[in-house]
């Protein structure tokens, strides 16, 4: 018998407050933490246009296939990576050992004034997991009886 | 390990179809992906070679609601089998919570099936994860060939341990035995989480359910 770790609406709502500064500040469109298994913590900004669950799994990936990279000119990992696209672009930095914040900004901001911002999000962030890491959280079990009938929708 | 979101209701748990290489790992996420409502699934994204051949992962998120209340996602994966892309399976098998082994089912596999178990084996162990304490089943891949091993064979050399686990004739290119195997390792996963965590208990309704094809 596991349990699940639990963010309560309290730490979510917590987290959903420096993320919406953060993007605020840095003029950007969407905010996602997320843990290096490509797990989705949580999101903020705009939703609406992308799939978050594949872009967190696929910038998990990333994340890790440039380890080795960084390993060959001396370093364990990079914390930040960037990919400039023609309109969108997507920077990426370690908030810490485990866990990744990607951020997907358009033309009407700069990589320099995201990566700015980033560092302090990503420190209020990390302090914020660590609390949550550290306080006693009971985790979430369900009963049995909860593995509900229902089943995917014929297609 | 995945992480509950109270406040968005959602839980997600990862699931990751491991084998040797060319034993059907891609295909089974195809024929999942085909035969599920597109409402309940993500694209399937594939980071492959320009021969196919999957250079990281392939990736199919499914949502469902098995859980009162919650939206339960679960995310497939699968790895590179080619013996040289281990540091990328050690990548891909991180905060797994449950496993589909394929073993393919052919004479000249055999040793690279064991090889393959071995290093699932290996690998989890680098997580200080047991095998043993992971939900997983076995999948006996490619049945419809020739020259297939007997089941018994395949359990001799795979299901031999002291905790026998569920395994599954399939033929992935047809889907025979897809579903079933994702929906035992499913009921696995989510029973391990449940406080009256009974292995014996009987299985609930099934995860998933192929739809129409598309």
């Amino acid at each position: 018998m596991d349990s699940i770790p639990a963010l309560t609406i309290e730490d979510v709502a917590n987290i959903d407050g420096i993320l919406q500064d953060y993007l605020q500040k840095s003029e950007s469109d969407l905010a996602v933490i997320i843990d290096k298994g490509g797990n989705v913590i949580s999101q903020y900004g705009d939703l609406e246009v992308m799939d978050v669950t594949i872009i967190a799994a696929l910038a998990a990936g990333s994340f890790a296939a440039t380890k080795e990279l960084a390993r060959r000119i001396g370093e364990i990992e990079f914390n930040a990576l960037y990919h400039q696209g023609n309109g969108s672009h997507i920077f990426m930095n370690s908030v810490d050992d485990d866990t990744i914040m990607i951020t997907v900004f358009g033309g009407q901001t700069t990589v320099g004034l995201v990566r700015f911002y980033s560092t302090s999000c990503a420190s209020s962030l990390a302090a914020v997991l660590k609390g949550l890491r550290e306080k006693s959280n009971p985790g979430f079990q369900f009963e049995v009886g909860d593995i509900a009938t229902a089943r995917m929708a014929e297609g | 390990m995945s992480i509950i979101n109270y406040a968005s209701k959602e839980i997600q748990f990862k699931i990751v179809y491991y084998g040797p290489a060319l034993c059907g790992k891609t295909t089974n996420l195809a024929y999942i992906h085909s035969r599920i409502n597109p409402d309940n699934r993500g694209d399937l994204v594939s980071l492959a070679t320009a021969a196919d051949r999957t250079l990281f992962f392939d990736f199919l998120p499914l949502n469902a609601v098995v859980i009162k209340g919650f939206k339960t996602k679960f995310q497939l994966y699968t790895v590179p089998g080619q013996v040289i892309y281990n540091a990328t399976r050690q990548l891909v098998l991180r905060s797994v919570d449950g496993i589909v082994f394929v073993a393919d089912s052919q004479w000249e596999k055999m040793e690279e099936n064991i090889e393959s178990f071995k290093n699932l084996e290996e690998n989890l162990a680098k997580q200080n994860i047991a095998l043993d304490d992971m939900p997983y089943v076995l999948q006996y891949n490619k049945r419809d060939l020739p020259n297939v091993a007997p089941v018994n064979y395949l359990e001799f050399l795979l299901n031999n341990r002291k905790k026998r686990v569920q395994s599954f004739e399939v033929i992935s290119s047809t889907g025979q035995n897809v579903f079933a195997a994702l929906n035992a390792v499913s009921q696995l996963l989510l029973h391990k989480f449940s406080k009256d965590s009974d292995p014996a208990r009987p299985a609930t309704a099934p995860v998933a359910v192929p739809g129409a094809r598309r």
